[in-house]
């Protein structure tokens, strides 16, 4: 197991010592390969400090996280003599605000920034600017533009390219689609899709968006003040009682689905989980 | 950063929360002046016990205050060894010869560096940096054989030593005071209570309330601009800016990789707040009717007749030249 979690709790320390405990006794582990996972829960669930600790940005105040043989525990003294530099290149994370990380003249230098500082050759941090800016979904022109004249959805995904340059082997993105429109949503989910089946690498997505949970994860973790409520597989977190019981808003699909069970008493053979699928479980049952 | 006790509030319940911030300001200032008016031991004595009585029957916590001169602590140091080395004024009242030689000056050097790495092991790092002081010039004096350098003096004098305490008890008081002050008056209040007296300015063209509004933002704005530093290097940590450690050269490209980030966002975020007060019908220099209005209560009267009384004693003392 690449990053595990053992009996982890996070408190943030707040004014007059009194602290907020943003993470609560977390159990979990997550594979270096083949892993496509989402992370759902409400604002303020502990979502981004889940993630924050998985690349060593923060460290449990109770329990133990392992990341790629790095042991952090409340001990700050110990964690400290610990090179965490290199988890960071291992474990890349995309931050859900890209003004935090902009800042070079250029978006070319804006990208290579993250591999050398990792120590990767200038001219090889140049090839995988190229080739990383196109993978987001924009040209080589934007190499040479200022990242503060972008639109929102450029600077982000810029900001991706950034992390990706950096060949992490597992990716985490916090919250990467919002902002976003519906086509370059699609097209960037495909993108995470793509690294994750063709290079088999480990890619973590927070979300909102049940539908991406739907369609692409096959595990998803749920947080619920701070509580790893679920850990699973899609299809069972829609189950009516932990609907209910979360608030959670169907997918659209599954919502399709259950509206014809229930007004035309279609029954599909599998659950279809896009649109294709769906279009092609329906072309079964008319046929 | 939480420990820093000097500017900020602390919710609780006592005469000092009650009364009025203009009193307060006034109050204040009125204190200040007094301190600085005062000459001899006795009465600043008397105003140290003031103070303290204020902190005692506003029930303040003594060790809080303390917490919030501790930072200032070497300033206050630093001014005493000061004063008491080169005021050579008055009575001689104790000296000490000094030799210095090439082996006690090495010797001292070395104390110097013992005391620099072990002070982070030391529970109690004022006296041990107080121990290091005496021994040095322990070391000074004692040591006399070797090559000689030169000869020196230590040399204490009445004018130096009573300069250094009042100046002492004065930055203390002050310090203390505007503790307090700041302690029992939020922001936000304290900031009315300004405006409020800064007002007859207008006959100069001084517009206070723009003043009190700029100190009102720059206010709500630090705690933000320290969160989003704290989420710029977290980002930038996860780009491989390891900000602990690097030298000189990355250093630079660490602060740059944090400041660049930090003014983008600092502009944006005035200007969305710009745009907001205006969305609020907010026009500069316009009248305007207030949410919270100060109400002068008669514990305001007593405070400031009391203040007003305690300054035109000393001002009286020092007429009359007690």
């Amino acid at each position: 197991m690449a990053i595990k979690f053992e009996r982890v709790s996070f408190q943030y320390r707040g004014v007059d010592d009194k602290g907020y405990l943003a993470l609560a006794d977390i159990n979990l582990s997550i594979a270096a390969q083949g892993e496509f996972i989402t992370l759902i829960g409400e604002t303020g669930s502990g979502k981004s400090t889940l993630a924050q600790h998985m690349n060593a940005l923060l460290a449990p105040t109770e329990g133990r996280v392992h990341i790629f043989g790095v042991k952090l525990t409340s001990d700050k003294k110990k964690n400290r003599k610990q090179r965490l530099n290199p988890i960071r290149q291992r474990v890349g994370l995309v931050f859900q605000f890209p003004e935090y990380q902009l800042f070079e003249e250029t978006v070319l230098k804006d990208i290579i920034f993250g591999p050398k500082n990792f120590g990767v050759p200038h001219e090889e941090a140049l090839e995988r600017a190229k080739k990383m800016i196109q993978i987001v979904g924009l040209d080589e022109s934007y190499l040479e533009r200022s990242p503060f004249n972008l639109s929102g959805g450029e600077k982000k995904r810029v900001s991706i390219a950034g992390i990706l340059a950096m060949e992490p082997e597992i990716l985490i993105l916090d919250e990467p689609t919002s902002g976003l429109d519906p086509m370059g949503r699609n097209a960037l989910l495909k993108v995470f899709y793509d690294i994750h089946e063709k290079l088999g690498k480990t890619v973590m997505i927070i979300t909102h968006d049940m539908d991406t949970v739907y369609e692409y994860a096959k595990r998803v973790l749920v947080l619920r003040e701070g509580a790893l409520v679920y850990d699973g597989e899609p299809p069972g977190l829609f189950s009516r009682k932990h609907v209910e019981d979360w608030n959670l808003e169907l997918p659209e699909i599954l919502r399709i689905q259950r509206a014809l069970e229930e007004r035309f008493g279609i029954r599909l053979e599998k659950n279809p989980t896009s649109r294709k699928e769906l279009i092609e479980a329906l072309g079964e049952v008319v046929m | 950063m939480n420990r820093i006790v000097i500017g900020r509030y602390i919710p609780g319940n006592s005469f000092l929360y009650r009364m009025d911030p203009r009193t307060k300001l006034i109050a204040m200032i009125l204190l200040m002046v007094g301190v600085f008016l005062i000459q001899s031991f006795l009465h600043m004595f008397v105003a140290l016990a003031l103070v303290t009585l204020i902190l005692v029957f506003g029930r303040l916590s003594v060790k809080r205050v303390y917490l919030g001169l501790r930072p200032l602590v070497f300033l206050l140091m630093f001014t005493f060894l000061f004063q008491v080395l080169f005021n050579r004024q008055g009575e001689l009242l104790y000296s000490l010869a000094l030799h210095y030689t090439i082996l006690n000056l090495s010797l001292a050097f070395m104390v110097v560096l013992l005391w620099g790495f072990t002070k982070r092991f030391i529970r109690f790092r004022l006296l041990y940096f107080l121990g290091a002081v005496v021994g040095i010039f322990a070391l000074l004096h004692s040591i006399s054989f070797g090559v000689v350098l030169g000869e020196g003096t230590f040399a204490v004098y009445e004018q130096g030593l009573s300069t250094a305490f009042f100046i002492m008890v004065r930055l203390i008081i002050i310090i203390t005071l505007s503790t307090i002050l700041t302690i029992t008056t939020k922001p936000t209040d304290l900031n009315l209570g300004l405006e409020s007296i800064l007002r007859p300015l207008r006959v100069l063209r001084i517009n206070a309330e723009e003043i009190a509004m700029i100190i009102a933002i720059s206010l709500r704005y630090i705690p933000t601009l320290l969160e989003e530093a704290n989420k710029i290097m977290l980002a930038q940590a996860s780009r491989g800016v390891d900000f602990q450690e690097g030298k000189l050269k990355d250093k630079v490209i660490q602060v740059v990789s944090l400041l660049v980030p930090m003014f983008i966002i600092s502009f944006q975020r005035s200007d969305d707040l710009a745009n907001a007060m205006e969305a609020r019908s907010f026009v500069p220099g316009q009248e305007r009717t207030r949410l919270h209005i100060l109400c002068w209560s008669k514990l305001d009267t007593v405070a400031l007749a009391c203040t007003s009384l305690a300054l035109a004693g000393v001002v009286l003392l020092r007429v009359v030249g007690w």
